[in-house]
Formats: structure tokens, C-alpha cells, sequence
């Protein structure tokens, strides 16, 4: 297939976008009119760079990771029992949960109630305050493209048929149902750190004085963390 | 008997004291009391008495009958409310089995047909072709009705979420489906029994007409062509009917699948979760692309260290210096930012030798902090950098063997 770079004009920003992991949809007009428009040449130059383009047809692009094997990802998981969360909580309502997550809305002062109701399980997802709610589980949404944020109104984008088609695997997962059913444990897949949000550059000095250098280090990174998100931002 | 151009004037007349009232009495009966408040709302200047005279015409036209064993309690005559229906265009979807057996009925019919032609009893033949030709009507008539409730089913499932509640909307529509599209869908199909009806009867009369270009006349050609297009549109029309059935629920129906397996998957695992942890829902982790980790610079006797010390971790109290104490040896210094470096690196640019330069910033630095901003202030992409010669320096503590960069400033920058 013969590429021309010409025509791929948003190349630059596509590329960005997709390498940090966000999924370009609709509520970016011009970069996914032109993954649209020249949805193969993206594909074919993205293969060739060893990066595998998915083009879902409920109007979304994003990137899949190479095999992650039983790696577990805590990003997702955290996103995914925050869906989980959402959808029984809407049919507890008797909202509807497609409606709301297939390009509805939620209201930021939604959220302390949500945290309240399901603090036993948000606490397995390391979410405890408001605070952590919004900064681990809806800024990482926005930040990947699932949800987009505007005047305290999060408003949920195509990509988050992802997660809905999480709940409808788990709804045909006859094992996961048995599983409930049975004392057996089920076989727990590794884990393993997540890569973004655990980025640790560790930094010792080889002097005897062990205790005072690592707060060292440890204050060095996050002085570096802070610097380089400036940077990003 | 009762007199219908005086049921119909008093139909006109308080057509809008009864059309309110049909919305209630499509959802069941009224007690006495229930009516009276009604008509007392719409009538805000009648007297009692009047509700009463009111209430006693309708009863005596028939309009209104008393609900079985309950004399208190009322009901519109089912006639009339079909009528109403019909007017008001509140069409309640009918039962798939009583097209059936009216397609049986037309079959009996048929065979009736048959049987007069034989015995050449031409009133006969002529009754039965018009008993024929209303129970075709009927079935037109029915099909017309249940498209109408259909349309209605499809309306109530789209109306907004705040006027009917979601599990009720859903479950109208796969109620529906089930009871009235699933068994059209069979008894439209091919080999169905409407189809097998429809050919049967379309049989007898075809022969009749033959047979009566052969024998002679018993009733009009006329009759017989029109009943036979007659069931024609009647075929035609189940299969609008059914077509439109399916065009208007199937997509509610798969969204209400949709929706209940969304959320009886949630559910799953939120029990699954709550019981085992979120590993329990190996689905939960979904392949998310993420930036490739940044680069970890650190010996693996380093990270052991790390670790160690992490798992031996104790806390201790902090000591504060006291006000009147005065410091000791240097104050700590506060470590340096990667902007602060870079700058830094910027405004030395260009650097023959970078580990050069590192050495000359920070004399007292540790070897790893000096190999950590080497290997930074090297990848950073304001620079451009060059590789030279292996060759050894000297930290503080160490001797490393390696090849460092030259830094000069990219090109097409300002000098």
C-alpha cells in the first residue's frame, strides 16, 4: 500500500493522542474525520510501527496494547468497577444506564453519594474521598478519552462501549456466575504494577546514611513527577 | 330496546365529560364515589343532583353497566368502549390467537362454500360467501386495531424515562414480542397456518369460478372476485402488519436485552468483586494502551536495597531542630528539578563532553545521581546530541567507564 503523508495531515496529534493511550471519537472533530476519512492508511502506517489501530464501528479509535498475557491492568479495573458501580446504581434509580453511559451525563454532585453507597467497593480501588474519586477514576476517564468534562457535568463519550461490553462478557461468563455459587478460589491472575501511575525513578545513594537518602530520592521524584506533568501539560 | 340515536346524542353531548372518564375505565372500574368526584371536577358548578341524573342516563342507555357482583362499582359497556377506542384512537393490542381462529373459521367457511356449491343451493352459497367476506373484514379490521396498540407499545417504550419507569417500559415491549410478534411471526410464516388458511380458501373459490364457467351461474362472478381479493389484501396485509411489528419493537426489544444483560453483567460482578476482589473479574481488565514506562535507572542490587529497606520500614520520630540550637554542617540542600537541570543544560549548550559538564555542576554528586541526569539531559529532545570515545571519570566515589555525548543545540534552533 503506497502512504501518502501529505494527506494524513493530523498525523502528529493522532499519533499523540493514541500513543497516551485516549481514544479519539466524535467530540474531536478533526482528528476523527480524518481517521475516518483514511482509516486504512493510518492503519497500515501504524502496523508498520508496531502499533495496532482499532477502529470500532460505534465510533471510536484507539490503540490496543500488545498481548498483556495475565497482566492486570489497575487503570482499567478501576474504571471497570466504577462502570459496574454506575450501572447498578442507575437501575437502582430506575435511570436507564445506557442512556446515561452511551452519551448521557453525570453531574460532579452525583458523586459523594456514589462514593457513600459503595465505599466497601471503591475502597478496593484504593478510592476513598471524593477527591480520589475524581482524580483516579474521572480524570483518568476524561484523560483517556471515555468521558469528557464541562462545568461540573461529566459527560460520557462512545468509548465507553468498552466497559459496556465488559459488563455483557461478565453477563456470559457462566464461570464467573458457578464461581459465586462455589467456595472454590479462582485462579488469581498476577499482578503486576500499573504503568502509568506508578512510575518510580529510584534513585540511591551508596552511602551509609540509608534512611536520609531515600527521603531524598523520594522527595527528588515527586519534585521531578510534578516537573514533568508541567512539562506534559 | 334501547333507541341508538339517543345513545349516540348523548354520546355527542357529553363527549367531554366521558373522554376523561375513558382513561380511567381503560385501567379498570370505577366505584360510585370514584365516578361522582370525577364528574364533580369536570361539572365545578353541577349539584349533586345532576351528577346523579347524569350518571342515571348513561346507566339507562347503557353506556355505563355495573361491574359484575359489585353494584357500586361501573364499567363502560364494552361495545361502546371499543367504539370510544376506535375514536379516540386507543387501539389495545388483541391476541394472536384470535386471528388464528378466525383463519380457522375461515377455513369452516370454506368448506361450507364447498358443500353448497355442490348441492347447488345458491342462497346458501351467497350467505356463507358474505359470512366469508365479514369475517376477511374482521380480520382487516383487527389487523388495523393491533397496529395502532403497536404503535402505541413502540410509543410508551420511547416516551421519557421520567413518565414510565424503565423496568416497566422494557417489559411491556418483551411482553409484547412475546405474546403477540414471536407467534404472528409463526403464523405469517410460510408453512404457518395463516398462509395454509389464506391458500385454502383462495383454492375454493378459484375453483368455484372455474366451475361456474363450466355448469352455469349460482352467484355473481363479482361476489366471488371480490372475496378473493378481499382475503388477498387481508394476506397483504397481515404481512405489513407483522413487517411493521418487527420494525418497531425489534430495536426496543434488543435494547432491552441489551440493557438487562448490561446490567445483570454489572451486577455479576460487582457480587464477584465483593466477595473475591477485583481480580475475581479478570474482564474488568481491559487492554489500555499506556505510554511506554519511562526509563528506570537503577542497578538490581539498588532496587533489592529499595525493597528491602521498604519491607523493614520503621517508622521513627521526627526530630525538629530546636529554635535556640543553632545548625550544624550545610543546610540540606533541595533536590533538583529536570527543568532546573535542563536549563541549566540550555544555557551551557553546546557541551563537548556532558558527563564533563555533570561533573563540573555537582563535584559532590553521587555517582547514580550523576549517571541518572547523564542518562536524562542525553534523551531530552531539546537537545541534539553527538556520541564520542569511551573514556573514564571520576566521581566522588567512583570510576566510570563510558561513552558520553556531545551536546550541541538542534538544528534549526536560534542561536
Amino acid at each position: 500500500m503506497n502512504i501518502d503523508l501529505k494527506e494524513l495531515s493530523q498525523l502528529a496529534p493522532i499519533f499523540r493522542e493514541l500513543f497516551k493511550g485516549y481514544h479519539i471519537s466524535r467530540r474531536d472533530p478533526e482528528l476523527y474525520t480524518q481517521l475516518s476519512n483514511q482509516q486504512d492508511q493510518y492503519r497500515a502506517l501504524f502496523k508498520s510501527l508496531g502499533y495496532e489501530l482499532t477502529c470500532d464501528t460505534r465510533g471510536f479509535y484507539y490503540f490496543v496494547p500488545e498481548q498483556m498475557g495475565a497482566q492486570v491492568n489497575k487503570t482499567a479495573q478501576r474504571l471497570a468497577l466504577f462502570t459496574f458501580i454506575l450501572v447498578e446504581h442507575l437501575a437502582d434509580q430506575g435511570r436507564d444506564p445506557l442512556a446515561v453511559l452511551d452519551g448521557g451525563s453525570l453531574g460532579r454532585d452525583e458523586l459523594p453519594a456514589l462514593l457513600e453507597k459503595y465505599r466497601d467497593l471503591f475502597l478496593q480501588a484504593e478510592v476513598t474521598t471524593v477527591d480520589e474519586l475524581e482524580e483516579k477514576i474521572m480524570r483518568r476517564l476524561t484523560q483517556l478519552g471515555f468521558a469528557s468534562e464541562d462545568n461540573g457535568i461529566y459527560r460520557f463519550l462512545a468509548p465507553m462501549h468498552r466497559f459496556l461490553d465488559v459488563c455483557l462478557s461478565v453477563q456470559q461468563d457462566r464461570d464467573l456466575a458457578a464461581s459465586l455459587h462455589s467456595a472454590l478460589p479462582l485462579p488469581t491472575p498476577v499482578l503486576v504494577a500499573d504503568e502509568v501511575e506508578d512510575d518510580i525513578v529510584l534513585i540511591e545513594q551508596a552511602g551509609d546514611t540509608t534512611a536520609e537518602s531515600e527521603e531524598d530520592a523520594l522527595a527528588r521524584a515527586m519534585a521531578e513527577e510534578r516537573d514533568a506533568q508541567e512539562i506534559d501539560a | 330496546m334501547i333507541d341508538p340515536k339517543r345513545v349516540l346524542r348523548a354520546l355527542t353531548e357529553h363527549w367531554t365529560l366521558l373522554e376523561p372518564l375513558c382513561e380511567h375505565f381503560d385501567t379498570g372500574t370505577l366505584s360510585l364515589i370514584d365516578l361522582r368526584k370525577q364528574l364533580a371536577a369536570q361539572l365545578p358548578e353541577g349539584t349533586p343532583t345532576d351528577i346523579t341524573a347524569l350518571l342515571d342516563q348513561w346507566i339507562r342507555l347503557d353506556i355505563l353497566v355495573p361491574v359484575a357482583k359489585s353494584p357500586n362499582r361501573f364499567e363502560l359497556n364494552a361495545q361502546i368502549h371499543d367504539f370510544l377506542a376506535y375514536l379516540r384512537r386507543e387501539h389495545r393490542l388483541g391476541l394472536c390467537l384470535e386471528i388464528e381462529a378466525y383463519l380457522r373459521h375461515l377455513e369452516r367457511l370454506a368448506g361450507y362454500i364447498q358443500d353448497a356449491f355442490e348441492i347447488r343451493d345458491a342462497n346458501d352459497l351467497a350467505r356463507q360467501l358474505r359470512l366469508l367476506d365479514m369475517r376477511v373484514r374482521d380480520v382487516l379490521k383487527k389487523l388495523a386495531n393491533d397496529e395502532q396498540a403497536l404503535v402505541g407499545v413502540a410509543e410508551r417504550a420511547k416516551t421519557s424515562d421520567r413518565q414510565i419507569p424503565l423496568r416497566q417500559r422494557y417489559a411491556e415491549v418483551l411482553a409484547t414480542w412475546d405474546e403477540y410478534v414471536e407467534p404472528m411471526i409463526q403464523l405469517v410464516a410460510a408453512d404457518g397456518a395463516f398462509e395454509q388458511g389464506v391458500r385454502r380458501v383462495e383454492q375454493v373459490l378459484l375453483k368455484l369460478l372455474g366451475e361456474q364457467q363450466r355448469l352455469g351461474q349460482l352467484v355473481d362472478d363479482d361476489l366471488l372476485l371480490r372475496t378473493h381479493a378481499r382475503i388477498l389484501e387481508m394476506q397483504t396485509t397481515a404481512q405489513l402488519t407483522l413487517r411493521k411489528a418487527r420494525e418497531l419493537l425489534l430495536p426496543l426489544r434488543e435494547e432491552a436485552r441489551r440493557h438487562n444483560a448490561v446490567t445483570r453483567g454489572a451486577a455479576l460482578a460487582l457480587a464477584a468483586i465483593r466477595k473475591k476482589g477485583l481480580d475475581a473479574v479478570p474482564q474488568a481488565s481491559l487492554p489500555l494502551h499506556t505510554r511506554p514506562q519511562s526509563t528506570f535507572l537503577g542497578s538490581a542490587s539498588q532496587v533489592e536495597a529499595y525493597v528491602y529497606a521498604l519491607a523493614r520500614f520503621e517508622p521513627k520520630p521526627a526530630q525538629f531542630p530546636k529554635a535556640s540550637s543553632t545548625r550544624k554542617g550545610e543546610a540540606q540542600r533541595a533536590p533538583r528539578t529536570a527543568r532546573e537541570m535542563i536549563e541549566r543544560c540550555e544555557q551551557a549548550l553546546p557541551l563537548p563532553d556532558l558527563m564533563v559538564w555533570l561533573l563540573e555542576q555537582e563535584p559532590d554528586g553521587a555517582t547514580d545521581e550523576l549517571l541518572y541526569w547523564f542518562s536524562r539531559l542525553s534523551r531530552d529532545s531539546r537537545f541534539q546530541r553527538e556520541r564520542i570515545e569511551r573514556r573514564d571519570y571520576f566521581t566522588r566515589e567512583h570510576q566510570v567507564s563510558l561513552s558520553s555525548y556531545a551536546l550541541i543545540k538542534p538544528a534549526g534552533t536560534p542561536v
